[in-house]
């Protein structure tokens, strides 16, 4: 009894994760926790991560930020095109400055001329969208493999790493041990399969990865630990009150749009740059709105956001690399869900306790009358797990006070 | 009222498609023989400037491509290739087109080419077929082509191509060549007209050694057909195939089999030994290999399916006035479709393959179309 009483939200959190591992013992789903589906899953959720990181970067100030889609489709385009021009690591560069400037006009028409957030953020997306497909035009027309939809290829790469000695890596042209995927090869139990997670952040990952993984971290020391961050958060809960301060409320709001414009246009140069090295016309394919599900999911908090876009990322290469593992994921959340059930009912939630536990057997009753997943519903694995989690987490999603409020200088509101 | 709204988009794009035919050359220039096309615009098609017949009006071509437009180094740049080569070859008036991103605006391109008074209009792709049921009856002395598609009006070609019996070919050498005896199919969309891939594949494979494991993966399913141009997942579905064991993958996904071409390259590298993809509609050991040239080694063949061909013989029969409409189908035996060699890396197996290629052309084996 007491211990399902103090099992507060926090550890909750691991169960699923524990769940995981011992399904994936079962051979047919083993691919749950190899380092392949990890790797693959950082991979995919990078561009969510980036996104949802400059959703928060505005959204802190007030500002609603629809148009992250439309700030990516600019940092693939640009990526690519600076990648061609002058080299990869500038493409990244060139990407976020290209985000950057319709964050800009996204702050200006928000900021300073009050326009309705969520209109401009869906014009930003319209407009980027016609406007790559017009610099391509332009910009490729007599140049070998490009065509209106499509660059061409980007000069050289950014560089992949791999852990010397832990993972194998190299150290100038000697090889060294593999220490790591070793263990993975033994099959022990919990601890190989944390070797899998292990070696898949530690293994042929590619310097773009770890740079937009730093920014974790980095986000959260500037806006929680910096001045410069809580002026920023200010703004977004009373930005009158902010400004009574001696507060430059537009320069905040300015500043995290753009900086929002500038993560969302790193996030689209990624899926160039660290892809297939080629701008396809519709190669964001909706990330930046899932980046956008993201932030919400991990409730304004980078750490969250990471945890957030990582559970669709898993999702996604779970799905892509192994329909049959899909399968597994029944069980594990008939399972969640019971654990949920037990801990509404010991906090006297009788309804929501209810809920869980029909949910749970349902689940349990389709795992166990099926050997696969229909197809249809395997393509559609992340978007359903994370409905679900979201669903049943039931926390409640802390919004900036002041948020899609335009302000006025000087208004007292 | 979208129909007028269509009808006036037409008028103007028509009225600007005039101007900018007119503001080429001068008044006089009878002599003139190419029809310089000064810019690109957004809207209005580019016009391909041909040689034109001095004495009479030349014909006209009009090629609609399909998503993933032109650069998807596969279909919509090989029914291109056929295109430029007719319009090279019989002096045509040549217009290409690429419909937007979700590829809503099919029909009112199509419209657009018959207004502009073309003779031969394609629409590159089966979901052109509810936009040609619609705009071919209208103009029914013009010649219309759909690619992998039919349509009912009698003015229409349905371009189609027996993809199961290349793919089993493609199946025949994947199993001949696999040293792990496990091979992998990654297809675009998963729908009908990719399962002729997939059973061909299958049954070729199993001609050969029915205990090789097959992995089959896709990229999207029907109605979402993002799966054509998704470089990302092709890339991730093939590392997970090659990871599993497979030595070769041969795909039917368009432009996301880069992806796959691209992982073959990957794993090839971490692991020391070599592992191949299989490509399809073109011979991507030049197309893929040219634009990506870091990727040509591991290309071991392609199920070409020479849509080229069939546009230019529309155009020839368009030309000639022996054009019909109906269903067309292209197979091993009229050359539509073939296994390329080139590269060389099958050429050691030509005789096993010929030997099915036989077999099939000669009606003993019919390789499966649908899934059982």
């Amino acid at each position: 009894m007491k211990i399902f009483r103090s099992l507060s939200k926090r550890y909750i959190i691991f169960t699923p994760i524990l769940l995981v591992i011992v399904v994936a013992q079962v051979e047919t789903y083993s691919q749950l926790t190899t380092s392949g589906t990890f790797g693959a899953a950082i991979r995919l959720s990078i561009p969510i991560l980036l996104a949802g990181l400059g959703g928060l970067y505005s959204e802190k100030t007030g500002v609603v930020n629809i148009g992250l889609e439309g700030m990516m489709i600019m940092g693939t385009w640009f990526g690519a095109w600076g990648g061609f021009t002058f080299g990869a690591w500038q493409g990244v560069f060139i990407g976020m400055l290209g985000g950057a400037l319709f964050g800009l006009i996204h702050a200006i028409a928000t900021v300073s001329f009050q326009v309705d957030h969520i209109v401009s953020g869906v014009a930003i997306n319209i407009l980027a969208a016609g406007v790559a497909r017009f610099l391509n035009v332009i910009a490729y027309q007599d140049v070998a493999f490009a065509s209106s939809t499509a660059s061409p290829r980007i000069q050289g790469d950014i560089g992949k790493f791999t852990m010397p000695f832990l993972a194998g890596g190299k150290i100038g042209e000697r090889e060294t041990s593999n220490f790591i995927g070793s263990i993975e090869d033994l099959d022990i139990i919990l601890i190989s399969d944390f070797a899998g997670l292990l070696l898949g952040f530690l293994s042929n990952i590619s310097y773009l990865t770890l740079f937009a993984l730093a920014l974790v971290p980095v986000s959260i020391l500037v806006l929680w630990f910096t001045p410069l961050g809580l002026q920023m958060r200010s703004v977004g809960e009373y930005p009158a009150g902010s400004e009574s301060l001696g507060v430059n409320v537009y320069l905040m709001k300015y500043i995290g749009v753009t900086i929002s414009g500038a993560l969302s246009g790193l996030a689209g140069s990624y899926l160039v740059v660290a892809g297939t090295g080629t701008y396809l016309e519709g190669q964001t394919g909706g990330r930046g709105f899932i980046g956008l599900a993201s932030m919400l999911f991990g409730n304004y908090k980078p750490f969250g956001i990471l945890m957030g876009s990582g559970l669709f990322g898993f999702a996604d290469a779970l799905q892509l690399r192994s329909p049959q593992a899909v399968h597994g994921l029944l069980i594990i959340i008939s399972i969640f869900l019971l654990v949920l059930t037990f801990k509404s009912f010991f906090e006297k939630k009788y309804k929501a306790s209810f809920a869980s536990f029909i949910f749970s057997a349902a689940f349990l009753i389709w795992f166990l009358n099926s050997t696969s997943i229909p197809n249809q519903f395997v393509y559609f694995t992340p978007h359903i797990t994370t409905l679900i989690v979201l669903s049943f987490a039931n926390q409640r999603i802390k919004l900036p006070e002041k948020i899609g409020v335009p302000y006025k200088k000087g208004e007292i509101n | 009222m979208t129909r007028m709204k269509s009808k006036w988009l037409i008028l103007f794009m028509v009225f600007s498609l005039f101007l900018v035919a007119c503001g080429g050359g001068s008044d006089d220039a009878v002599e003139d023989v190419a029809v310089e096309e000064p810019a690109e615009t957004l809207d209005a098609p580019a016009t391909t400037a041909a040689p034109a017949e001095p004495e009479e009006d030349p014909m006209g071509i009009c090629l609609v491509l399909d998503i993933g437009g032109l650069g998807d180094l596969s279909f919509n740049d090989l029914a291109y290739a056929g295109y430029e080569k007719a319009v090279a070859d019989f002096g045509m008036k040549g217009t290409f087109l690429e419909p937007e991103g979700g590829g809503e605006n099919r029909g009112e391109l199509l419209e657009l080419c018959a207004e502009a008074g073309n003779d031969l209009i394609i629409g590159n792709g089966f979901l052109f077929d509810a936009s040609m049921n619609e705009v071919a009856p209208n103009y029914p002395d013009l010649n219309f082509a759909i690619t992998d598609g039919v349509a009912e009006p009698g003015n229409v070609r349905g371009m189609l191509f027996n993809h199961a019996e290349g793919s089993f070919l493609a199946g025949v050498a994947a199993a001949l060549k696999t040293k792990t005896n496990n091979v992998g199919f990654l297809g675009g969309v998963d729908f009908p007209l990719i399962h002729e891939f997939e059973q061909g594949f299958l049954a070729g494979v199993a001609a050969i050694n029915p205990d090789i494991v097959v992995q089959i993966g896709y990229a999207s399913v029907a109605p979402d057909f993002s799966g054509f141009n998704d470089t990302v997942k092709g890339k991730e579905i093939a590392l997970a195939q090659y990871e599993a064991g497979a030595d070769i993958i041969y795909h039917a996904a368009g432009g996301t089999g880069t992806g796959m071409f691209q992982a073959a390259k990957e794993v090839s590298e971490s692991t020391g030994s070599k592992v191949w993809g299989i490509g399809v509609d073109f011979d991507q050991y030049y197309q893929v290999g040219n634009a990506l040239p870091e990727l040509q080694e591991y290309i071991l063949s392609s199920m070409v399916k020479a849509v080229d061909v069939s546009i230019y013989n529309a155009a020839k029969q368009t030309m000639e006035g022996t054009f019909t409409g109906g269903a067309n189908v292209d197979n091993l035996a009229t050359g539509g479709i073939y296994l390329s060699y080139s590269g060389g890396y099958i050429d050691d197996i030509k005789d096993q393959i010929d030997s099915y290629k036989e077999k099939i052309m000669s009606g003993e084996i019919v390789p499966p179309s649908a899934r059982p």
